[in-house]
């Protein structure tokens, strides 16, 4: 991921479908950051968020371009 | 004194935008936004001042509606930034391409409660597809053009770009218009597998539904849809952001889908045993209880957003792409296919329905049906129509006649009331010469009143179409159907005089009440070359009818209150 406040879209969206985390690990790079996520919840709502991530991840992407 | 080969932060903004293709924007200045203002001022982009930010940015997403191009909107920090926020969820919502340029306060005060300082990045993420805070004028150029990338789509939708006002001051050099830029993202396009799974698919099928959305109007994929089902013969509906893409007239369109959608199109989409739900989402008002929706279809699902795949509804087969390469791939095999044609059930599905139930107003009084009914009569048929939200726009969405997607403008997703002025300025800059008429109820009006100035400013010709039933009409008819007729504080009874009002603007405004002057009256507001209002005072119980009641099925369909006699109008 290339712009930090992604985590905070991340978290508002996995609170807002009503999953969790369970580990949160990030490690900053030099024009990028990396981070492992667990999530947790229902299994709706948990391919929902992973289909809304790929969406952010992609627009993250286009934005650093 | 700026040498030749520089510019500033805030000039630099305007040239990518003209670079971009802006023409017009819409805005309201402040503090931290001044330096954008300043270059504004000796810049040949047109500015259109709105009287509230609201508004700024429900014009910009009008203009992108009606338009088909990116709309922008400026505002300040603090509470302009914040004003921005329904406008820009709108847009999020019904996928709009809007950019939102927002001044901050410089870089150094930032992060310490400064005046009119809001964290303005973190309040508009969920609310757009990007909200980025450029802090070095050196990237300037580079996330904007960015915000237009990511704005224009695949999937379109709003990008904020926060800029502190000395970044906006600073020394930069000069667009260099010939500079190479990266290109648009390439779309993905539905392999070869889904396609024939589709059309094997409508080889079996008997009953097949075609629901279109509004990712027909982004796509721009509108005529292919109307050749796709004239190829098959195939009955079809709409969702609201999907009006105006059926060809104008054609048997087979069945109306509206959903809540208070057409009967005919809600029961054959609950007969059907295959949905091609082309661009469209299953919002709930579309699905009812998703459970049982369509329960005896495949369904097959084209959509730009991979994520919209099964997020509602169970789907047989995805089709991942740009809608417009889709319905073309797909057209274009269907025609080297022996196909069968559903002219036979297009009919029998044409025929579930029957007329528009509505309530029957006291003799003599206005009805609120009756006149959207006269005005879609009246009204040219190239006539761009923006609603606000509620009754109106609901009753409007039933009987519109939208000869294309882009003449119906509506807040859809959102269901932001306010939205109707505003939109129609926006929608009326996009189309200088075309009628634009936006109709309104009461509560929606009020919100937005102040753009009547907008009006009146830049002489624009917008008609307002006001259907006045003194209620908030929509809450209104659930706390009788749904809350024992307990009406809290629906009652507008004490409305203003809005014919004063407008007159107050320098705007045309008359009044009707009786039934029997509104022709007269609606020819004389369709005929003005101004911008002018009709003020119809409409009997205020009418209903919305058919209504879906939430979570339920095409079954449980109402058409009347329950003590309420009904008629076919």
């Amino acid at each position: 991921m290339h712009d930090w406040r992604l985590l905070e879209r991340i978290v508002g969206l996995t609170n807002r479908l009503g999953c969790a985390y369970t580990r949160v690990d990030v490690r900053a790079g030099e024009a990028h950051y990396h981070a492992t996520i667990d999530f947790v919840g229902p299994p709706d709502a948990l391919r929902r968020l992973d289909a809304q991530l790929s969406r952010l991840l992609n627009d993250d992407k286009e934005m650093s371009r | 004194m700026l040498q030749p080969a520089e510019s500033t932060g805030a000039k630099l903004v305007l040239d990518v935008l003209s670079d971009e293709g802006v023409e017009t924007v819409f805005g309201y200045p402040g503090g931290a936004n001044m330096p954008l203002y300043d270059a504004l001022y000796s810049h040949p982009i047109e500015h259109v001042l709105v009287r509230h930010e609201a508004a700024a940015a429900f014009a910009a997403g009008g203009y992108a509606r009606a338009g088909g191009r990116v709309g922008v909107c400026f505002a300040t920090s603090g509470p302009g930034a914040t004003n921005l926020v329904t406008g820009l969820l709108d847009a999020q919502m019904d996928s709009v391409p809007v950019v939102a340029i927002t001044g901050q306060v410089r870089t150094a005060l930032m992060g310490t409660d400064g005046f009119q300082e809001a964290d303005v990045t973190s309040i508009m993420g969920p609310v757009t597809k990007r909200s980025v805070c450029v802090r070095d004028v050196k990237d300037l150029e580079r996330v904007l053009r960015a915000a237009f990338r990511v704005a224009r789509g695949p999937r379109p939708g709003p990008v904020l770009v926060d800029i502190p006002s000395d970044i906006l001051k600073a020394r930069c050099p000069r667009m260099d218009p010939f500079a190479a830029r990266p290109m648009p993202a390439s779309v993905e396009r539905p392999g070869d597998a889904a396609l024939d799974e589709t059309i094997a698919l409508l080889r079996a099928a008997e009953r097949p539904v075609a629901i279109v959305g509004g990712g027909a109007r982004s796509a721009n994929a509108v005529y292919l849809f109307r050749e796709l089902v004239a190829m098959l013969e195939l009955p079809h509906t709409a969702t609201i952001n999907g009006l105006g893409c059926a060809t104008p007239g054609d048997p087979r369109f069945l109306g509206m889908l959903g809540m208070h959608g057409w009967k005919a199109a809600n029961l054959a989409v609950n007969s059907a045993d295959l949905i091609l739900a082309l661009g469209m989402r299953f919002d709930d008002r579309v699905t009812g209880n998703p459970e049982k929706f369509a329960r005896r279809a495949k369904i097959v699902h084209a959509d730009v957003d991979a994520s919209e795949f099964g997020k509602i509804i169970p789907v047989s087969v995805a089709l991942r792409g740009d809608l417009r390469q889709t319905l073309e791939r797909l057209v274009r095999r269907l025609g080297r296919e022996q196909m069968p044609r559903f002219a036979g059930w297009a009919a029998e599905a044409s025929a579930l329905g029957g007329a528009l139930p509505a309530d029957r107003a006291p003799h003599g009084e206005l009805s609120a049906t009756d006149v959207l009914d006269a005005f879609f009569a009246a009204a040219p048929d190239d006539t761009i129509v923006t609603t606000d939200v509620g009754q109106h726009q609901m009753w409007a969405a039933q009987r519109q006649r939208a000869i294309h997607p882009r003449n119906f403008i509506t807040s859809a997703g959102l269901g932001s009331m306010g939205f109707g002025l505003p939109a129609a300025i926006g929608a009326q800059f996009a189309h200088p010469k075309r009628t634009v008429v936006t109709v309104c109820g009461d509560g929606g009006f009020q919100m937005s009143m102040a753009e009547l100035a907008t009006l009146r400013r830049y002489e624009l010709p917008v008609k307002i179409l006001l259907i006045d039933n003194r209620r908030l009409g929509m809450v209104r008819q659930w706390q009788e159907l749904f809350y024992d007729r307990r009406y809290s504080h629906t009652d507008l009874s004490d409305n203003p005089d809005f014919a004063t009002i407008a007159s107050g603007y320098g705007i045309r405004g008359e009044r009707v009440e009786d039934a029997g002057e509104l022709r007269d009256a609606l020819e004389r507001f369709l005929e003005c070359k101004e911008p002018a209002l009709l003020h119809c005072a409409c009997f205020p119980a009418e209903n919305v009818w058919p209504l879906i009641p939430p979570g339920a099925t095409v079954d449980d369909a109402m058409e009347s209150a329950p003590q309420t006699e009904a008629i076919v109008a």
